[in-house]
């Protein structure tokens, strides 16, 4: 029994961005696999849970959080349909986020030599549930450092029921930026 | 439309590449290089290898010149197909030719396509076709004579006049028994036009996109491009990828060229922006 799957809210994921070759070809599968494990047992509905839709994305007009279309879109994926909720205990959970996007030269947001500790203390906490640190994340330099989704890191803190490690079924950063999948069983 | 050419069934989306290979001594653009057989087998190995889909295969050079009879012109294509047909038999082989005995002649060894370039001079060209379910290029010539240029051609709209002639002829060769998902519309750049001529056919090449009829067009370093940017043959590479580009954005489906690879990126390119063709591999901005 799942409690809780992670993967990241890179866009490349959705359907609507696909090109002819998937340049994330592991990280889908692995992705796949996680929410399909998060569903095995047909439950009614799941809960999502994304950082808000980034603000500047709003003021063009892109009011939906890319997390929640990236989380409903995996669902469809392997074929799951019922009612996306926000988390509830005993309800099955879906956290759509991912670390920095300074990690390289060639990242996103250019080499930031501070992107790579960040990583790997959230990647940690979120391994561990070590929701004290997940709680205690410097939203300000996750910002600085292109990772949204400390928003959704700190409510993951609130409702990730104690229980053992998660288990890494992806942990890597194709592009200078670091996606991790995880699923806490 | 879906294309089916000859034995070959493309999805209504494809764009296809026409290599085209020459059996001529005397050709415009490459003044005989594969004229010797092998040369022209080597062509055709070396555009398969570049991606094209199909070859077009001529044995009498389009502009005016020692006169090439049927007996001539069977003994330069003929066996030639035959001997593509066994080599690449996923590859659609397209004749150049107006002529009905000829395209009998290599359609019985294997040619899917005929490329009428002289747009139904020989009115039994299409019981050709039909006779071997062998697709059909409906060119717009303006009604001149095979291997003649343009002298004093006027229209009152060449595109009007290309998009009657050809879809007439379309419609005859239906009649015929062509099957219609073989059928091409050429609006034939050069052929019974001046410069200005083709550039407007190619400005408004989507009136002849929305006839449903897919659309070939044939550019590739022709004199509408040299005259147009003051180049000799062999400098308008760059003319004819616009020219491409922008047939392309009105929905052309099969392009007969000499450079396979640099049409094909041009092609694909356009699709994308028309939003057509998915990108190859989409990451920036998106990671």
């Amino acid at each position: 029994m799942t409690r809780a799957v992670l993967v990241p809210s890179a866009l490349v994921l959705l359907p609507e961005y696909a090109g002819l070759v998937d340049p994330v070809p592991e990280l889908r599968s692995a992705c796949r696999a996680a929410v399909a494990g998060l569903v095995a047992d047909g439950p009614p509905v799941v809960g999502v849970l994304a950082a808000p839709a980034r603000r500047d994305n709003v003021a063009r007009g892109v009011a939906s959080p890319a997390g929640h279309r990236i989380a409903h879109h995996l669902l469809e994926e392997v074929g799951w349909s019922g009612e996306l909720t926000e988390p509830a205990a005993g309800v099955p959970l879906l956290v759509t986020g991912n670390g920095t996007a300074c990690r390289t030269e060639k990242a996103p947001g250019h080499l930031d030599p501070r992107a790579v500790g960040f990583d790997a203390a959230l990647g940690a906490a979120l391994v561990t549930g070590d929701v004290a640190a997940l709680r205690a994340l410097d939203a300000r330099l996750a910002e600085e450092l292109w990772c949204h989704d400390v928003p959704a890191f700190t409510r993951l803190a609130e409702v990730l029921a104690p229980g053992p490690p998660a288990e890494v079924h992806y942990d890597a950063d194709p592009f200078g930026v670091q996606y991790w999948v995880l699923t806490w069983p | 439309m879906t294309l089916k050419l000859g034995r070959h069934e493309f999805p209504d989306d494809a764009t296809l590449m026409m290599a085209i290979v020459n059996r001529t001594p005397d050709s415009f653009y490459d003044k005989g290089r594969t004229w010797a057989e092998d040369r022209a087998f080597d062509r055709v190995a070396q555009v398969v290898d570049e991606g094209a889909e199909i070859v077009d295969i001529g044995g009498i050079k389009a502009a005016p010149g020692a006169e090439i009879d049927v007996a001539e012109e069977r003994r330069r294509v003929v066996q030639f197909v035959a001997r593509v047909r066994a080599a690449h038999p996923g590859l659609v082989i397209s004749v150049d030719t107006w002529r009905a005995e000829v395209g009998r002649a290599v359609c019985a060894e294997g040619a899917d396509v005929l490329n009428d370039a002289w747009g139904g001079a020989d009115p039994a060209l299409v019981d050709a076709a039909a006779e071997f379910d062998a697709g059909l290029v409906c060119t717009h010539t303006g009604s001149v004579t095979p291997r003649t240029r343009p002298f004093r051609i006027e229209y009152a709209d060449v595109v009007a006049a290309a998009i009657t002639d050809t879809t007439a002829y379309a419609e005859r060769a239906v009649a015929a028994g062509v099957d219609p998902r073989g059928i091409l519309i050429d609006p034939a750049h050069d052929f019974g036009k001046n410069t200005v001529q083709s550039l407007e056919v190619t400005r408004r090449l989507a009136e002849m996109v929305a006839t449903g009829w897919p659309v070939l067009v044939s550019l590739s370093n022709k004199d509408f491009v040299g005259e147009t940017l003051d180049l000799p043959v062999g400098e308008r590479l760059i003319g004819t990828l616009a020219a491409t580009a922008v047939c392309a954005l009105a929905g052309a489906r099969v392009y007969r060229v000499h450079e396979v690879v640099e049409t094909r990126q041009v092609v694909d390119m356009v699709a994308s922006i028309a939003g057509r063709r998915p990108p190859r591999r989409a990451v920036r901005g998106l990671a």
